[in-house]
């Protein structure tokens, strides 16, 4: 050890979490999960169809009930090539995260993008398939680009 | 609005759940004076400063004197004897498992030092045994074992 003065002192903390994704999301996943769809909570009275769900309405705060289904044909909004993991590691290969918007559904998902993608380009999910799926955000495999 | 989710209903995948562990690093500076005192610990001793000002003692030291704003690098050996000013018996570890032996977790008022002390444990005694005001002497861990830390002090036995 250097016997300056000014020392660094290491460590870590144990953290454990455990989420739930809460009643809206618990749709959302379960729809991904058995039908291999996205869903969307509606209020019908501002027009608005949530992405992903919740259960109110941010503009009427109206509670949310009826589901209604996206198409699975998007638009990539914006788009990063992530270098490293969340704890600073490099990834092996460069990871493409993009954000897609869906022509009829306020928001939008989050997700990993397979291959070369720009900003307006048409892509899909890519559901697991249905035997691998566990109810999780990861049931998505990645965005593809329609061609 | 609300749902009420119970450890089973987590248990028996009633409802999806996402369960990970993040690493939480962290690298902390310990400044000139913490620097200096966790060396002093690896050899040993425990050193504080003295506000030549005022006059006061104070362990951990700090380079300035909070009563006087002035700098206080005066240094000074201190001897490993105090007394508790206060303590805990605690059946729970900072991460919460449950233990059945307790930590007592106690400020330590070092000789010679005003109106500071220091958070350590207390050891080498039965719980019910502590007592605000008893005398206590640090132990050490084996000089090959001390690498420069807090827990360079295993923890304060009474002083007999």
């Amino acid at each position: 050890m250097h016997m300056s003065s000014e020392l660094k002192v290491e460590g870590d903390f144990p953290v454990h979490f455990r989420y739930t994704a809460g009643l809206a999301g618990e749709r959302f996943l379960r729809e991904i999960k058995v039908n291999g769809r996205l869903v969307a909570a509606r209020c019908s009275k501002c027009d608005l169809n949530y992405l992903p769900p919740r259960i109110y309405c941010e503009r009427c705060l109206s509670k949310l009930e009826d589901y209604v289904t996206i198409e699975n044909i998007g638009t990539v909004d914006a788009f990063t090539v992530c270098r490293e993991d969340s704890d600073g590691k490099d990834f092996p290969q460069p990871v493409t995260v993009a954000l897609v918007r869906f022509p009829l559904a306020h928001g939008g998902i989050v997700h990993k993008m397979k291959g070369e993608v720009a900003v307006g380009d048409k892509v899909h999910v890519v559901f697991k398939e249905k035997s691998k799926r566990t109810g999780s955000i990861l049931d998505i495999e990645y965005f593809e680009k329609i061609t | 609005m609300g749902t009420a989710l119970k450890e089973e209903d987590i248990e028996r995948q009633k409802v999806l759940t996402v369960a990970y562990q993040p690493k939480v690093k962290y690298a902390w500076a310990t400044g000139i004076a913490i620097g200096r005192f966790l060396n002093g610990l690896k050899a040993g001793e425990i050193l504080g400063t003295r506000c030549e000002h005022c006059g006061r003692v104070v362990v951990p030291p700090r380079i300035f004197c909070e009563w006087c704003f002035k700098r206080s690098d005066s240094w000074v050996k201190l001897p490993d004897t105090g007394i508790v000013n206060t303590f805990s018996i605690s059946y729970i570890t900072t991460d919460t498992t449950r233990v059945k032996t307790p930590i007592i977790p106690a400020v330590i008022g070092i000789d010679s030092t005003t109106e500071t002390g220091f958070l350590h444990l207390i050891g080498g005694v039965k719980p019910d045994d502590v007592r605000i005001d008893m005398r206590v002497k640090a132990v050490w861990l084996d000089p090959s074992q001390r690498k420069g830390s807090i827990t360079d002090i295993k923890y304060f036995a009474p002083l007999r």
